[in-house]
């Protein structure tokens, strides 16, 4: 079955078969039709029970499953859907609070750690693990051995290998700590504390000196 | 047909510049910032639409609502890699189709085939039955009855139709945002949405012994609400 019609322009006729129709009956309900086609579809309808009948049908199809309330959310499904949520969203906000705080931490262990090296630079690392290093120096140069750990007295019986003179301010920088031996009456006169000393000559004397 | 595919397509990707879509960037730049708790706002106009388009792919309840807590999950995870150019809704329902796809590959529900499986969108599809369809009378729609076949109906045709159909035709979505959220064309969605709707009137249609007269047991009459 045909329904012709002029076409927009009205130069032309649109000739609608049913195979016409079925092809664009979807569009023709989305409005998405060139009006000189939706008005031959709309004869076609009025000719074609046919046609008619898929019109209708496709009509009722997109009303019913449009308007109905078909699909319905099951009981506390939103209840449910917030549990499940929960620990992410407001852990999100709550690691966020412990990022901020680790930040926090981080920079003050980092401040720690530069502070800690530029203590480094002005106080060096004692060569020997047991000595302590000189709170007050002697005001006379000291000995010290390349390879040792310790300065001396020059003379001093714990001090073994070549010698040579420096400044005991030089000898603290190198990383030489004080001989308890050879310079206790030194460190003594120069102010150094005798428990200081005390501790240290304990530590030591447990392990063979250079 | 291809240029206005084109230009639907320009336009579904354009800013969007009414209020509910300000209103929604605004929210997501919120969250975004740290105010976490207003995720619950942003999704809570689309808790029914997500779950929809999950039972309608999984076919399952239980199923359908896990998926759906896992897809505002992924949401909430990956909110910082939404493109603000299309809507948020679209984006939410793209990843609810994706889990649920998921979901149906690693069950294997999908050797499960649909009642009605058609050939390719190419194909054409011919309507089976040409008997009357009188108006539908509203209180047929508060019929429970009436929503199950419904159901039953729109779960006998294939997935790819049914996702176009649901989400254009319950959820009314646009053409354009359809074609976005399954990542197919305008003019795809339109054939498919021919051919589902063509497939439904077939299945619910009075004259024939398909799904709605042959399983109902109150329909007397040649109608499905007579």
């Amino acid at each position: 079955m045909d329904g012709s019609f002029p076409d927009s322009k009205g130069d032309k006729t649109v000739v609608v078969k049913c195979e016409d129709v079925w092809r664009e009956i979807s569009n023709y309900f989305e409005g998405d039709l060139d009006p000189a086609l939706k008005l031959a579809m709309e004869d076609h309808f009025v000719q074609c029970t046919g046609c008619q009948s898929v019109h209708d049908g496709m009509r009722n199809v997109i009303e019913l499953y449009g308007e109905i309330a078909m699909f319905t959310l099951p009981a506390g499904f939103h209840s449910r859907l917030r549990g499940r949520l929960s620990d992410q969203v407001e852990g999100h906000k709550i690691s966020r609070r412990a990022w901020l705080v680790s930040v926090g931490v981080t920079g003050a262990l980092a401040a720690s750690a530069v502070c800690a090296a530029a203590l480094d630079r002005f106080v060096p690392r004692p060569l020997s693990e047991m000595g302590q290093p000189a709170r007050r120096l002697p005001e006379r140069l000291v000995a010290i051995v390349d390879g040792g750990k310790k300065f001396h007295v020059p003379g001093c019986p714990f001090m073994h290998g070549k010698y040579h003179m420096v400044t005991p301010e030089e000898a603290v920088r190198e990383g030489y700590t004080p001989c308890i031996r050879c310079m206790r009456d030194a460190l003594r006169s120069a102010g150094n504390v005798t428990p200081d000393f005390e501790g240290e000559e304990r530590a030591s004397s447990a392990t063979v000196e250079e | 047909m291809q240029n206005r595919d084109q230009s639907e397509a320009e336009v579904a990707l354009a800013p969007r510049s009414d209020p509910g879509h300000e209103h929604e960037a605004a929210l997501i730049g919120r969250i975004r910032s740290g105010e976490s708790e207003l995720f619950y706002e942003l999704i809570r106009p689309y808790e029914r639409r997500v779950f929809v388009i999950a039972f309608t792919i999984l076919r399952n309840e239980a199923d359908a609502e896990d998926t759906a807590q896992d897809a505002f999950l992924k949401a909430f995870k990956y909110l910082g890699q939404f493109r603000s150019e299309s809507r948020f809704s679209t984006w939410l329902i793209q990843v609810a189709i994706n889990e649920a796809r998921l979901r149906l590959r690693k069950s294997h529900l999908e050797i499960m085939r649909p009642i009605v499986d058609q050939e390719n969108d190419d194909g054409t599809y011919t309507p089976r039955d040409f008997t009357d369809w009188r108006e539908i009378p509203s209180e047929a729609l508060e019929r429970k009855e009436i929503r199950e076949k419904l159901v039953e109906a729109l779960g006998s045709i294939a997935q790819k139709y049914r996702e176009v159909f649901v989400l254009r035709d319950v959820e009314h979505m646009s053409i354009e945002d359809t074609a976005l959220a399954l990542g197919i064309s305008a003019g795809a969605v339109k054939t498919r949405l021919l051919r589902a709707r063509l497939m439904l009137r077939d299945l619910l249609s009075p004259g024939l012994e398909g799904v709605w007269m042959g399983h109902s047991q109150i329909l007397k009459g040649t109608k499905p609400w007579s």
